[in-house]
């Protein structure tokens, strides 16, 4: 297996720590970067192929290169440029974010403050989970470590340049994940994505042209800088390089986070967590974070990278594994995925609000057997009047697990259907609480 | 320079730089064909509730026309079949848990809910699980003059936007995520706006509903009347909505000019001087002995009323600043003829704590009201009438002559008080004589507003009772002096004081 650039020093206790940072070479990237000009940075991380591991895999250097040089407002005052850190790691089955916030800290605030460099920007936030308390003290700790080294504050490096970074923590929203819902809840706004255009980098945080990256993203640049855009480029495909780090989780012998060559194959990832736990067949992938569209067990022969995924009909998204056996029920997976987007929409839109509730309802309802064939057939039409037509993209998550979970194992809902209850539970089931969450639709 | 252009439909039409698909739809006049719940043209927009989408030729997904920049050559389809299944999903879903209780609702029949419906919507629904049902907040108190029913509401915020953007009051708040969504005041404060009348009028279904016209009437009965609103200085147009000659609201009337798409709630529910059953519309003259004028004859009392004018020395004419234009005109034109002694012609207010000249007015917030709470301050001072001051000395006989809004004068202006427009029997008691005039609903005529605009009216009912016009009444004296010249001699009110 290919070397970790990010996670090589997971199991060093004091991992997290500036003096541990220091010792394994921390903070010369930096040093490198303020020696070049913003543009050749920008230049090297393209080269790279770095993509936003946020979701949507974005290049990331030429969405830093999308920022204006010189933005002014309508008087001709300068405006002032902002960096914005995605920590706000909610996609069920996702976990790294959290794993590189306890042991890695300053490998982020490094990689923030090279691409406040590249951008320009005077001020850095780190939105974190609002459920990540102590990684949140973690990474205060870590940031007051570095300014009173010097990396921030009004002169970096000793450098005329001013960058501090401020951590933020939400109040708990999946939502805020989506970079404008994220800039609102910055704000002190409620957490409700943006209409687009204006985008961030015109008018993002505060008013201000802003650039969003996600944890991971900001966590690749030192080693970029540092060894250069050639070696990591060189780890995975033409149009996407580095590792990525993958969240497993399910069933699956060793769940965890595994950092590995971006354009791995699902079966060899599967293999190299230890295969499906206990050996059972293995049933369905969800190959990004929930909103992924499932793969069956006969589709894991595909790289895990950002373009193969896609073609094959579900996305590489936040990188989160989930492995489904064959003891599992997979229309009890989708309700319970369903009912997570219902509690999650914002319920900014018409299609989205209405939309969730009533899939997560009508799911429940088939995986406790009552439903019909004509709710089978119903599902296509109700995502299609969902997908695509909403303010951001949470309506077309919803419709993954929904869309695909039909598509792929009708047989499996139409026993449901046929037997009035799901085949796989024994007779004496009683459904967990959290399960029962529709007994009322009164408010 | 040329002005860029679009096309809707397959008509190329122009639109300013910077406009919106719905602003240039609106330009050219055929934004009725793009439905919407969450716009508003006087509001931010939102692009949230995704009813306005249409199809831009070159753009893979349907765009919110509400928040889409409209660009030159760009080709809109508001009607393909793309974009009308599109409308039908979103009306599906906005019904999912819809009560459906229109047969109850107050905004059956002026409700965008029902109207994209039976344009867009299914015919049936394919929902079969239990409806979202609020059970609380199926009926709650917003305030004393608005109530809420969640279990109609379809989340388009207008409401939210209102008091954030327009009142800037901020009382409003959305709770809670997604399908449990609720519609909150901030702190529970409730909504304490002057404007609130506003929310309900553009709720754009029954959630939101006014307290003044709730139960009152189905919307279908009513005939929408543009009139204008004689709160106060500012002028705001109005449709009065009437069924059977009686005024049963006020709604705000777009005017740009004016008062863009608001009214306050003052002048919303102001109609309700002129339908008071206690309006005076009959005649009254006080007789001997008796404490209060009585009903009696318009014959009778224009003929007392010549009597006394003709034998006074000094008469005062105070005309309130609430008297159209036209009325004051008449009334400076023809009382000289019908009076030998000297006449006085003076104008009179009183609102406001005081304001009696358009100097005296001011606004009492950033929003419409001013503290002249007449409507024609200034066409009166057009006229060259000054206020009342002490130094014009005693009268005779005084007329006092408003359409409902000035206020009455504290002081007794002479030993004959006479009252001439519209006045309640309680006012009654201190005059002579009582003659029914219109209000502003009744008559056609002028307003100057507090910015100098003049605007003209129409009358939106007729009259009430025996109310009679300016104009009718001082026909009827000169006719009656050109029969009778001899009437100022005559005891015909020998009866009477």
């Amino acid at each position: 297996m290919a070397e970790k650039l990010l996670t090589r020093y997971n199991d060093t206790p004091g991992s997290h720590t500036l003096n541990f940072y220091r010792s394994v070479n921390g903070y010369q990237a930096l040093e490198k970067a303020l020696g070049m000009t913003a543009d050749a940075v920008i230049d090297e991380v393209k080269k790279s192929n770095l993509r936003g591991r946020g979701g949507a895999g974005f290049p990331t250097g030429m969405k830093w290169s999308f920022m204006p040089k010189a933005p002014v407002d309508a008087n001709g005052v300068a405006k002032p440029k902002y960096l914005v850190c995605n920590a706000d790691e909610g996609e069920p089955g996702t976990f790294k974010d959290r794993l590189l916030l306890t042991q890695h800290p300053h490998m982020l605030i490094e990689g923030m403050i090279i691409a406040g460099h590249a951008i320009g920007a005077s001020r850095g936030y780190i939105y974190v989970r609002g459920e990540f308390v102590r990684e949140t003290q973690r990474l205060e700790a870590a940031v007051a470590e570095a300014r009173a080294a010097g990396y921030l504050g009004s002169q970096v490096m000793g450098r005329p340049w001013s960058f501090d970074i401020c951590v933020y923590r939400g109040a708990g929203a999946y939502i805020c994940g989506e970079e404008t819902a994220l800039l609102n809840s910055l704000e002190g706004k409620r957490g409700e994505p943006r209409l687009k255009p204006p985008f961030p980098a015109q008018v993002g945080a505060f008013g201000m042209p802003t650039c969003v990256n996600n944890v991971e993203t900001f966590c690749a640049v030192p080693t970029i800088i540092t060894d250069g855009a050639a070696k990591f480029a060189a780890i995975g495909t033409e149009r996407s390089g580095g590792t990525r780090l993958f969240c497993v989780s399910g069933h699956i012998e060793k769940p965890g986070v595994y950092e590995l060559p971006i354009n791995i194959t699902l079966r060899d990832l599967i293999a190299h967590c230890g295969g499906v736990r206990g050996g059972r067949k293995l049933k369905a992938v969800i190959p990004g974070g929930a909103s992924a569209p499932m793969l069956s067990a006969e589709e894991i022969d595909v790289a895990m990278d950002f373009d193969s995924l896609a073609k094959a009909g579900t996305m590489a998204g936040s990188g989160g594994v989930i492995v489904i056996d064959e003891t599992a029920c997979i229309v009890e997976v989708a309700a319970r995925l369903l009912k997570f987007y219902e509690h999650e929409s914002c319920g900014q839109c018409s299609q989205c609000r209405e939309g969730s509730h009533w899939l997560a309802r009508m799911f429940q309802r088939i995986e406790e057997g009552g439903g019909t064939d004509a709710d089978l057939d119903m599902i296509a039409g109700i995502c299609s009047n969902m997908a695509g037509q909403t303010i951001c993209a949470f309506a077309d998550a919803v419709t993954g697990p929904a869309l695909s979970s039909v598509r792929k194992f009708r047989a499996e809902f139409e026993a449901h259907v046929r037997q009035g209850c799901c085949p796989l539970k024994p007779a004496d089931y009683v459904p967990s609480a959290h399960i029962k969450h529709h007994a009322s639709a009164r408010l | 320079m040329t002005k860029p252009k679009i096309t809707f439909d397959g008509q190329t039409f122009e639109f300013e730089p910077g406009d919106t698909i719905m602003r240039a739809a609106e330009r050219a006049a055929i934004d009725q064909g793009i439905p919407r719940f969450c716009y508003h043209p006087g509001l931010p927009v939102a692009g949230t509730c995704r009813m306005c989408t249409v199809e831009v030729e070159k753009a893979p997904k349907l765009m919110t026309a509400c928040s889409t920049p409209a660009s030159d050559g760009m080709v809109i389809h508001t009607q393909s079949e793309r974009v009308r299944k599109s409308r039908a999903g979103v009306m599906e879903f906005l019904l999912l848990n819809h009560p459906l209780d229109c047969p109850v609702c107050d905004q059956a029949g002026e409700c965008s809910l029902q109207d994209y419906n039976y344009e867009y919507g299914p015919s049936t629904s394919r929902f079969q699980e239990d409806k979202r049902v609020w059970v609380e907040a199926s009926t709650k108190k917003l305030s004393d003059r608005l109530t809420l029913n969640m279990n109609r509401c379809i989340h388009c915020e207008r409401c939210v936007r209102f008091t954030e953007d327009v009142t800037k009051t901020h009382e409003l708040l959305m709770e809670n995520r997604g399908w449990k969504k609720e519609l909150m005041t901030a702190d529970d404060l409730g909504v304490f706006n002057e404007y609130q009348g506003n929310i309900a009028d553009i709720c754009p279904v029954g959630a939101i509903t006014f307290n003044d016209f709730r139960f009152k009437k189905r919307v279908w009965f009513l005939k929408p009347k543009p009139s204008l609103c004689d709160g106060c200085a500012r002028g705001c147009s109005i449709f009065a909505d009437e069924e059977k000659n009686v005024v049963q609201r006020y709604r705000a009337r777009r005017n740009d000019q004016v008062n863009g798409h608001w009214i306050c709630d003052a002048g919303r529910v102001s109609y309700h001087t002129y339908s008071d059953p206690q309006r005076v519309v009959q005649p009254l003259l006080r007789g001997l002995a008796q404490s209060a004028p009585q009903a009696t004859t318009w014959e009778t009392l224009i003929t007392w009323l010549l009597r006394e004018m003709n034998q006074a020395k000094r008469v005062l004419l105070l005309i309130g600043t609430d008297a159209s234009s036209e009325e004051a005109a008449n009334l400076m034109q023809i009382l000289p003829s019908l009076t030998r002694g000297e006449l006085v012609i003076r104008s009179w207010n009183g609102t406001g704590e005081g304001v009696q000249s358009s100097g005296d007015d001011a606004p009492v917030d950033k929003i419409l009201r001013r503290r002249d709470q007449t409507p024609n301050t200034r066409g009166i001072e057009q006229l060259g009438l000054h206020p009342l001051a002490a130094r014009d000395g005693d009268f005779d006989v005084a007329l006092f002559f408003r359409s409902g809004r000035a206020t009455l004068p504290a002081q007794k202006l002479a030993a004959f008080e006479i009252a001439w427009g519209v006045f309640n029997q309680s006012e009654s008691a201190r005059f002579a004589a009582v003659l029914p005039g219109l209000s502003t609903l009744e008559k056609a005529g002028s307003y100057t507003n507090c910015e100098g605009l003049v605007q003209t009216f129409e009358a939106a009912v007729k009259s009430h009772g025996h109310a009679a016009s300016v104009k009718k009444i001082l026909d009827g004296m000169r006719t009656m002096m050109k029969a009778h010249p001899e009437t100022a001699e005559r005891e015909v009110a020998r009866d009477f004081v």
